[in-house]
């Protein structure tokens, strides 16, 4: 192209022009807007890029770690690109009435936007200022169920450690194999993993793991649940992991470091068990916990004949404990846990059914999974006692 | 001829005058004992060229006959002992007769003295240990001794003098001290040109603080007032079939303790603002330096010090003064029982006081290696003053009392209120149990606290009405109440609370721990692994179970509850580090709190941490829950106030 072209483009460019629905201008910077950089560190991170090319508009936000791209249909009068701060924007737009939008590049990053009766300018940045936002590749796509993926963040995302740690713990683990897809996190004291089985991925033979970083498995978790979508695609690259939910792309830069050897640590000999509703569980920890420790949120699990017993006690809030009937008629054993853990676990399976509590002695992990044959999900909670 | 021979007088004179008396300030600190052991009320003092060219003290004291006057002079002269037994019963401050002739030895010497109930006085001059005349003289009765160039003979020891100022500075403070001791007595010190403490007598010591430096360090200190019953421990009893009828055991004694401790916001580079009197007497004594160290452990810096004015009484067969012959050390007949009476007694005047530190203080409250007690003003230069040179060890010590107006002496404590307040129990004394309180009823010991002034000093005790506002930079909590506005260290405050809980968990062995799903391994160098191997047992029951995993790994297997990933690391690290180069030498309870401090300072709230309102509520409640709110485990404050008086002052409202 000759350069005389190319200049023009950019003299253009500064002339963006578009009408569109704001209902669907809403929605999109309501998908994009919580990656925006809240810290204003780096001024242009808090800003929309808006970028206008045959009948769509493209809206981009980035933290640098990670970016959504995403458009909606729009009447493109002149094509052309600006930033818009983001905040300001978004707060705009929910307050004006349903209807179309003209957005308008100005001299100077002033964008005007106008609707109905309503006509406001505000100021953007230069847009050349934006960070490149690396391209979805479309070589070494995996489809992931929506479905699926859904449930192995529900049911991992909570035992992501927020604590730095020698391994890399700030993440989940996603593993696909040719025919099953599984996902693990933990914080060093627990440990949740999920594998489903049944699954197709042609594209891998043996096995691929990736580390999802927290925040990315956030936003991804908001994209899954506002989709109409079946299917999603995956793909990475040296340094980036992108995600594709219908017409949006999730972008996040890859986690380094190394997640531990999750497998050593399952265990294998927990032969104590008892099987517990969820409900009943739940509400009874909850009781209980108002009395453990503020700091360690310690309780004790007992099972002896025919009985669980939840109990705990601190010097500053008093004792407390919960009896729940169960078969059991094992020896006695006596462990603690941060109740903590318990009650995430039970959240995550949306505190329903029948809970299997395996035990093998009070030194050793513990073991909840849910009692529920029919899943095709192995889900499976290990956490590690206390010693109160 | 044999070659040993028996000294002269003189000679042996000049030698104890060596241990008696090595600067001017100690001429002046015998000199003003005997003036005190003589009755004295008032006592005036001039001091010029640093002490070397001239000390006169005058007193009203009881004076002395003409032959006493002489006999002063000869060494081991006294009035105040006649048999060895009374050693083990000093109620004065002097008693080896040794200070007059050694100083007699070492100067020129004027004594003019005057018995209150006989007409006419003497006056003897001596120098260099020779009397070279007595005369009869009229005049007001009681003592003057003027001493001239000291140490004229002894080039030796002259050689040693410090600089004029320092000298001064030295005379002044030990002046000081005893003006401190003894509020009911008029003192007056002058140098050639000006006068550098005038203290009329007033009612207590409070008063004379005031008097002496002001308003500002007054409201740095928090009285003290403590006491216990001595133990029979030990006091020679005759067995039961040789008592009388009328026989009644010998009364063990009360131990007294009172006088200020400084807040932890007052801190101190050096001892030297730690004053410690028994019965009286100016002393140095590492015992009690040591009490009061502990005393201020984890709540002050382990590399400052307070300020401390301390009055200990007890019978004077309880403690042995005759160690040294500038009197200046101890010895105690129940150590141990005295060390933790001092450490406890200040513990617990600092719990109770929980004494509130001000913003603005806070701010130029940086330890200072100040000599001694200085006046907080700004001394502005006294007309016709010596240029003085710079002294080399501490600031200019320049004294003068403001002039004292009696009704601005009004203070908020009052003598009658020293017993009003209800006996405070001591809670047994930490976890190095004391011999002399292993016994039964060891530490009942009950003490008294004097009551907070009228107006309120600003007080800790508050921190429970705190309703927190707000989050500065997400480190900084920000709370009121009605004194005022605080600013609390999230961290820090944090901190104390687990500290203090850790140690009490620690106590009764209920420290809870994590049981980690896969050991953390963690490499350390030979001399680490060394000192972890002398601590794996106390941490093992702060909750961090580890144990060796090669020659030089250790692998942790549990933590204490709350304490995770790379702080938990950071812990042990913190805990293995070289305590000094005497590791050996760290005890048990030493190493104990130091463990403890390090998992609170890792498991507290960190700065740049959001907190939400409930989150900040709880803490202040907690913080206001601890014993020592005031100052976090490595002494650095923890809530700074802005008064009420002090925001109404600065909007220029008052
Ligand atoms: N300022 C004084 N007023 C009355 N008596 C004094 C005074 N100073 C000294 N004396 C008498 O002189 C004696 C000797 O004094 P000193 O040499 O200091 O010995 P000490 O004080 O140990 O008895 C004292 O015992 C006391 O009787
Ligand atoms: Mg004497």
């Amino acid at each position: 192209m000759p350069a005389g072209v190319e200049q023009e483009k950019a003299v253009s460019g500064a002339a963006m022009e578009i009408a569109v629905s704001r209902h669907d201008l809403l929605r999109e910077l309501t998908a994009t807007q919580s990656v925006v950089e809240r810290k204003t560190t780096i001024p242009i991170l808090s800003n929309f890029l808006l970028e206008a090319d045959g009948d769509r508009i493209a809206i981009t936000a980035t933290d640098l770690d990670q970016s959504i791209r995403t458009s909606c249909a729009a009447k493109v009068k002149k094509p052309g690109s600006c930033t818009i701060p983001a905040r300001k924007l978004y707060d705009y737009i929910r307050l004006l009435g349903d209807g179309d939008i003209s957005i308008k590049l100005l001299e100077n990053h002033w964008v005007q936007i106008r609707a109905g009766r309503s006509n406001t300018r505000m100021v953007g940045m230069a847009r050349a200022n934006f960070p490149q936002v690396p391209e979805f590749p479309e070589s070494s796509v995996t489809r992931i169920p929506v479905a699926s993926l859904r449930t192995l963040i529900a049911r991992t995302i909570f035992a992501i450690s927020n604590e730095e740690s020698r391994y890399t713990l700030n993440g989940a683990l996603l593993i696909l194999k040719a025919e099953s897809l599984a996902m693990v996190a933990t914080d060093g004291h627990r440990l949740a993993h999920i594998e489903k089985a049944g699954e197709s991925f042609p594209g891998i033979n043996g096995e691929k793991k990736v580390l999802i970083p927290r925040k990315a498995l956030q936003e991804l978790q908001s994209l899954l649940a506002d989709t109409d979508a079946d299917s999603l695609d995956f793909a990475d690259d040296d340094s980036t992991l992108f995600f594709r939910v219908g017409h949006r792309v999730l972008t996040s830069r890859r986690l380094t470091g190394q997640f531990p050897n999750y497998e050593a640590v399952m265990p294998r000999d927990n032969n104590k068990f008892v099987i517990v509703r969820s409900q009943d569980l739940f509400a009874s920890i909850q009781r209980v916990a108002q009395f453990a420790d503020e700091r360690s949120g310690a309780i004790k699990m007992r099972i002896e004949q025919n009985e669980l017993k939840v109990s705990s006690s601190s010097a500053e809030a008093g004792e407390s404990e919960d009896t729940i009937e169960t078969p059991y008629s094992s020896d006695p054993l006596v462990v603690g846990f941060n109740s903590a853990y318990l009650i995430d676990f039970l959240k995550a399976i949306g505190n329903e059914g029948e809970v299997r509590l395996e035990f093998k002695d009070a030194q050793s992990a513990g073991q909840v999974r849910p009692e529920d044959a029919s899943d095709d999900y192995k889900y499976r909670y290990i956490i590690m006692p206390m010693r109160i | 001829m044999g070659r040993i021979r028996v000294l002269s007088d003189q000679v042996a004179n000049q030698i104890a005058a060596g241990e008696v008396v090595d600067r001017p300030a100690s001429v002046v600190k015998e000199l003003l004992e005997n003036a005190l052991d003589a009755g004295a009320t008032r006592i005036r003092m001039e001091v010029e060229g640093g002490g070397r060219k001239l000390i006169r003290i005058a007193d009203d004291g009881c004076g002395m006959s003409r032959d006493d006057a002489l006999l002063a002079f000869e060494r081991h002269a006294t009035s105040k002992i006649r048999s060895s037994d009374d050693l083990l019963q000093i109620a004065t401050l002097g008693f080896r007769g040794e200070a007059l002739p050694s100083i007699a030895s070492i100067s020129r010497l004027e004594l003019t003295t005057l018995p209150a109930d006989q007409p006419t006085g003497t006056r003897v001059e001596i120098a260099g240990g020779k009397v070279l005349s007595v005369e009869d003289v009229g005049g007001p009765p009681g003592t003057t001794i003027t001493v001239r160039d000291l140490f004229f003979n002894t080039p030796a020891r002259r050689k040693f003098l410090r600089a004029e100022t320092t000298e001064m500075a030295h005379v002044t403070a030990l002046v000081t001290h005893y003006a401190l001791a003894h509020p009911e007595m008029h003192f007056e010190l002058h140098s050639a040109t000006h006068a550098l403490l005038t203290a009329p007598p007033v009612r207590e010591a409070t008063e004379r603080i005031y008097q002496i430096f002001g308003r500002d360090t007054l409201d740095q200190l928090v009285p003290l007032a403590a006491e216990r019953r001595f133990e029979h421990a030990g006091l020679p009893e005759p067995p039961p079939w040789r008592r009388d009828e009328d026989y009644r055991p010998p009364d063990p004694g009360y131990l007294r303790v009172s006088g200020f401790v400084s807040k932890p916001a007052l801190q101190k580079l050096n001892r030297n603002s730690i004053y410690v009197f028994v019965n009286q007497r100016l002393i140095r004594d590492r015992l009690i330096l040591h009490a009061v160290t502990e005393a201020y452990r984890n709540i002050i810096p382990p590399t400052s010090f307070p300020v401390l004015l301390l009055f200990l009484e007890m019978p004077p067969h309880e403690v042995d003064v005759n160690v040294h012959p500038a009197k200046t050390e101890v010895r105690f007949r129940q150590q141990s029982l005295v060390h933790d009476f001092v450490r406890e007694s200040i513990r617990a005047t600092l719990m109770k006081a929980r004494p509130a530190a001000s913003f603005v203080e806070a701010l130029t409250a940086t330890p200072r290696a100040a000599s001694s007690l200085v006046p907080a003003a700004g001394e502005p230069e006294m007309p016709g003053s010596d240029p003085v040179a710079q002294p080399e060890e501490a600031a200019p010590f320049a004294l003068s009392a403001p002039v004292p107006r009696p009704e601005e002496v009004r203070l908020p404590f009052s003598g009658s209120s020293m017993v009003a307040e209800a006996a405070v129990e001591i809670q047994p004394a930490g976890p190095v149990p004391s011999p002399a309180s292993s016994g039964a009823n060891g530490h009942a010991c009950s003490q008294q606290i004097l009551p907070e002034g009228a107006e309120g000093a600003p007080s800790l005790a508050s921190l429970a009405s705190l309703k927190p506002l707000g989050q500065l930079r997400e480190s900084f909590i920000l709370a009121v109440n009605d004194e005022g506005l605080w600013i609390v260290d999230q961290h820090v405050a944090h901190e104390r609370v687990l500290f203090e809980k850790i140690l009490r968990e620690r106590k009764v062995e209920r420290v809870n721990r994590q049981r980690l799903l896969m050991p953390m391994l963690i490499d350390l160098l030979p001399q680490q692994m060394a000192i972890f191997a002398t601590l794996a047992e106390e941490l093992e029951r702060n909750g961090c179970e580890a144990e060796p995993f090669g020659p030089h790994t250790i692998a942790i297997k549990a933590a204490p509850a709350g304490l995770a990933g790379t702080e938990l690391e950071r812990m042990i690290f913190e805990v293995l580090e070289q305590p000094g180069s005497d590791s050996q030498s760290e005890n048990l309870e030493t190493a104990r709190t130091r463990i403890a401090a390090s998992i609170a300072c890792h498991a507290a709230i960190k700065v740049n941490m959001p907190l939400d309102p409930a989150r900040m509520e709880w803490l202040l409640a907690e913080l206001a829950r601890t014993e020592h709110p005031m100052s976090c485990p490595h002494g650095r404050p923890i809530a700074l106030r802005y008064s009420w008086k002090e925001i109404q002052r600065a909007f220029q409202r008052i």
